[in-house]
């Protein structure tokens, strides 16, 4: 059958973009809530477990090829400047150094706007060239051999410095992106002002925070005659392949790029990066497999992180606490390159307001890039809007739930469009109700004791659609065992389970009998980034598509062995049962009957209902205790009710929740990049002095799910919900800590210095 | 020197410097130890001397000689996982992976030390092994649940 092909729009973490998409060959009836499922939502385990527990699973740096070379780079001392001369040979005299690599060898290679291995300094770290030895540790003793001269320039590594008229230019074009500020706005919020009967205005501030995954970015890259291989720690493997054979000149069949585990992500690692490029240069003029995996300290300092924002905010509202206007005035800090990801989105979508008004100054700065991190944009917005909103309600003397209750968005009021499903107000009801909100909040605040206790909320809101295209293979084996194919990653979310779970509910299998495979592009058909929280959303349907084409061949043959009609059919837990008889086969069966007939289905990803929005949804509740004495913040509790739509296995859901919810509490309360301004140079680039949570930071959290399946959304009713618990969380801690103090909360992280210069009330 | 790793020995002669971290990922293979920090601040490198849990990053091989080694893949294996690992399983203490060997090893030295631990015990012996995908609480759950699942003198 000819495929049909139509335009569509589709958004991954907050940027729209149109595609040409294919239609499904099938449209399923959706799962709605009264779907009968036996497999989908339950809580299987989690399928790579076992290789996970063993130390079986084979990580990027876990890739070991006969003859591998390993790389140390060489990396720029200062944040600003010129590499006058830069001489190896002291270097690869040494015993067991290969090679160099140099800007000679990759002239063409771009990451974020600056040429790898340029000469002109940026930011400090940059990659200046790469060293190329039998071990690592020779690689890395042979830096010190390199001989270099810098001439240094004077740098800006703050938005503040970059924005007057005689800083430092970090790009030859200048210190924004843009001529102007990214404006968006809707009706009149002069207007909306003038119909406040109360208006507050603030400042919010929130720090350069760094992903920090375990694992950080590398590669190994191995070439075969005119064939690259590269293994690689990616949220994205056919960006990495696309990116690497347009580097390199080749085909697109030319470059294999497989991802088996990676140990994290959460945004940074969305194509290829400084280590494939650097692996798979060294490996075509060595001759030999390369592998190249950033130290600790490159991984902290230069392979991205979450902009810094000052965002100042204004908001009127009614008596009765109906919102009329908000504004933001947003700078962003970008470092030396990344994407628009600003906070002003959360600001036009969260609440139902006539008069919105937005204005986003990036900035470039002689810093790393920022990249994509866990809600980029939405997680620093909610933290101003959320703080203003419980700003508003002490003005108004309101309940913060309430305020928000009042003003819940009936509709997506930037595009106008209807919301595909929402149960915020569900969240509300139901979080509140568990965390004993009510009651928490009557009581008051006891000023007088050294520590305090207090409450506080907040909600959020994530485009979490998913959308085309994405494709899968489901396969049925002689021995009845399944295989789902498809060109997806799983970072550690659960998605190989989940997507295992979709084809064994269409093909009535037993899920132990079903397998993922997943990352590999010369195998597997494509999917795009596991970025977005979209995975589930987006590939979900195209494996219950392909499940259902294979399960209409299963019962085809079925049939015919049966004495009966295919749509006679039903399969559940491995067997197949005709309705109007007792007969019945194991699926094994069947397949060991039909041999080497294999069984092949096919699915894709349609596209999204039109003008429709397809948001998740939820209200997050801390409680925290105060030190008033030492300034130290502790988090007794979160609650965090979330609408995602149907959840397909609710145990790997909520240690999503959990996740993103600790993630949440190290961004409000301790994670901080610190540089020396002076100097430009970052100050924490480890573990011990960039404070990720630790197993002792974490307090009791109660993370669950309301809500339905969304049936508008797509057809498995799965919307994406990895994001959405880091989203509220910081706001909702530091109104918990506004609330304990009795004082405005302007700034995170809320280290003690920070919590003490608050001041309290008394 | 000799080193035992999991029962098997090994005739080794590394340089002075070498960390038992870079020996047993580099020199035999086992890459179930992981390297993140590699300076002791996130146990993602634990593993167990004469049973006693160190950072392998901050070990010196040559400090190990005739000592036991042991790593995530001498822990157990499937149809014979250790209590502990069968409890990351049931309990989804994992996500990534990439912490968890070492997460593991921390526990069963937890447990050896201390059979009974109460929840803030094992927030406490825990502590020193990060984990940057949040699974923490199900870390707590699942070593609790293997306490209760490891016989005594076990």
């Amino acid at each position: 059958m000819a495929r049909r092909f139509v335009t569509t729009k589709v958004e991954i973490e907050g940027r729209e973009e149109t595609k040409v998409v294919e239609l499904p060959a099938r449209n399923p009836t959706p799962w709605g809530d009264d779907a009968e499922l036996s497999i989908v939502g339950q809580r299987v385990a989690r399928m790579d477990a076992l290789e996970k527990v063993t130390g079986d699973a084979r990580y990027t740096a876990d890739i070991k090829l006969a003859g591998m070379l390993h790389v140390a780079l060489l990396r720029a001392p200062v944040a600003r400047g010129r590499v006058t001369s830069l001489n190896p040979s002291l270097a690869l005299a040494l015993p067991g150094v290969r090679g160099v690599l140099t800007v000679d060898d990759v002239p063409d290679i771009k990451l974020d706007g600056v040429k790898l291995f340029d000469q002109s300094i940026h930011y400090v770290n940059q990659p200046l060239a790469a060293i190329c030895a039998d071990t690592i540790e020779l690689a890395e003793r042979a830096l010190d051999a390199i001989m270099m001269t810098v001439e240094v320039e004077p740098h800006v590594v703050t938005a503040e410095e970059a924005l007057t008229a005689d800083a430092p230019r970090v790009k030859p074009s200048g210190n924004t992106p843009r001529s102007s500020p990214r404006i968006m706005s809707r009706g009149d919020v002069d207007a909306g002002l003038r119909d406040a009967d109360v208006a507050i205005t603030r400042e919010y501030r929130t720090p350069t925070a760094l992903h920090t995954a375990l694992e950080p970015h590398g590669a190994v890259a191995e070439w075969s005659g005119a064939q690259l291989t590269i293994w690689e720690s990616t949220q994205g493997i056919f960006n990495t392949r696309r990116d690497i054979a347009k580097a390199f000149g080749l085909p697109l069949s030319s470059v294999r790029v497989i991802k088996n585990y990676m140990g994290g992500g959460f945004g940074a690692k969305n194509g290829a990066s400084h280590a494939t490029y650097i692996a798979a240069a060294l490996a075509k003029k060595l001759g030999r497999p390369v592998r190249c995996i950033l130290d600790r300290e490159g991984e902290q300092t230069d392979a991205g992180n979450r902009s810094a924002t000052t965002q100042r905010v204004t908001i009127g509202a009614k008596r009765d606490g109906t919102l009329t206007a908000i504004t933001l005035d947003a700078t962003i800090s970008l470092g030396i390159g990344g994407w628009l990801a600003g906070p002003a989105r959360i600001y036009h979508e969260l609440y139902r307001c006539a008069n919105v008004r937005s204005s986003e100054t990036f900035v470039y700065m002689n810093t790393g890039a920022m990249a994509s991190f866990r809600a980029p944009g939405s997680v620093e917005g909610a933290f101003g809007l959320e703080c203003a909103m419980d700003a508003l309600a002490r003005e108004l003397d309101l309940d913060p739930l309430e305020l928000r209750r009042r003003n819940s968005a009936r509709h997506d009021q930037e595009k106008n469009r209807p919301y595909s499903d929402k149960h915020l107000d569900e969240c509300y009801r139901l979080g509140a109700e568990r965390f004993g909100w009510a009651l928490a909040r009557d009581s008051v605040p006891d000023y007088t004791s050294r520590i305090r206790r207090g409450v506080g909320m907040a909600s959020l809101t994530w485009g979490a659609g998913g959308g085309p295209p994405a494709y899968a293979t489901v396969r049925i084996n002689r021995d009845g065992t399944i295989e789902v194919l498809t060109g997806a990653q799983d970072l550690g979310t659960g998605a190989r389970t989940v997507l295992a779970q979709i084809a064994a509910e269409v093909l009535g299998a037993k899920i132990a009998n079903v397998r993922t495979v997943l990352g590999d592009t010369e195998r597997l058909p494509f999917a795009s980034n596991s970025w977005g929280s979209i995975t589930t959303a987006s590939v979900g349907p195209a494996v219950r598509v392909a499940a259902e084409e294979a399960r209409d061949s299963l019962f085809e043959a079925a049939a015919g062995m049966m004495h009966t009609e295919p749509d006679d059919l039903e399969s559940r837990d491995g067997e197949i049962h005709a309705k109007s008889s007792d007969a019945c086969m194991l699926i094994g069966d069947v397949c060991e009957k039909l041999g080497d007939v294999m069984i092949i289905g096919q699915g894709s990803r349609g596209p999204n209902p039109d003008k429709t929005a397809i948001s998740a949804f939820g209200a997050q509740f801390a409680e925290v205790e105060v030190d008033t004495e030492t300034g130290r913040v502790r988090v007794l509790r979160i609650v965090s009710a979330h609408d995602s739509g149907r959840v397909i296995n609710p145990t790997l859901a909520e240690s999503q929740l959990e996740g993103g919810i600790i993630q949440g509490l190290g961004y409000a309360l301790f994670e901080e990049r610190v540089l020396d301004e002076k100097q430009g140079v970052p100050l924490n680039p480890t573990m011990h002095d960039y404070k990720i949570p630790t197993i002792g930071d974490v307090p009791l959290i109660d993370a669950f799910f309301v809500g339905a399946a969304d049936t508008v959304a797509n057809h498995t009713g799965a919307k994406g919900l990895a994001e959405p618990p880091i989203i509220g969380t910081a706001p909702a801690v530091a109104n918990a800590v506004a609330n304990a103090l009795g004082v405005d909360v302007a700034e995170i992280p809320l280290t003690p210095w920070r919590v003490l210069a608050l001041g309290a009330r008394s | 020197m000799r080193l035992i790793v999991n029962g098997a020995e090994h005739d080794l002669t590394p340089p002075s410097h070498e960390t038992l971290l870079t020996t047993l990922r580099e020199r035999l293979d086992l890459t179930g130890t992981k390297l993140v920090c590699g300076r002791g601040e996130c146990g993602a490198c634990t593993v167990l001397l004469d049973g006693v849990s160190v950072y392998s990053c901050l070990t010196l091989t040559a400090a190990c000689d005739d000592r036991q080694v042991t790593t995530i893949e001498g822990v157990g294996r499937d149809g014979d996982l250790h209590p502990v690992q069968a409890a990351f399983i049931e309990h989804d203490a994992l996500q990534c992976g990439f912490c968890t060997p070492g997460q593991i090893l921390a526990a069963i030295a937890l447990l050896a030390d201390n059979p009974n631990p109460s929840e803030d015990d094992v927030r406490h012996g825990m502590s020193g092994n990060l984990c940057r995908c949040g699974t923490y609480p199900k870390i707590v759950r699942a070593v609790l649940a293997a306490a209760e699942r490891i016989p005594p003198n076990g």
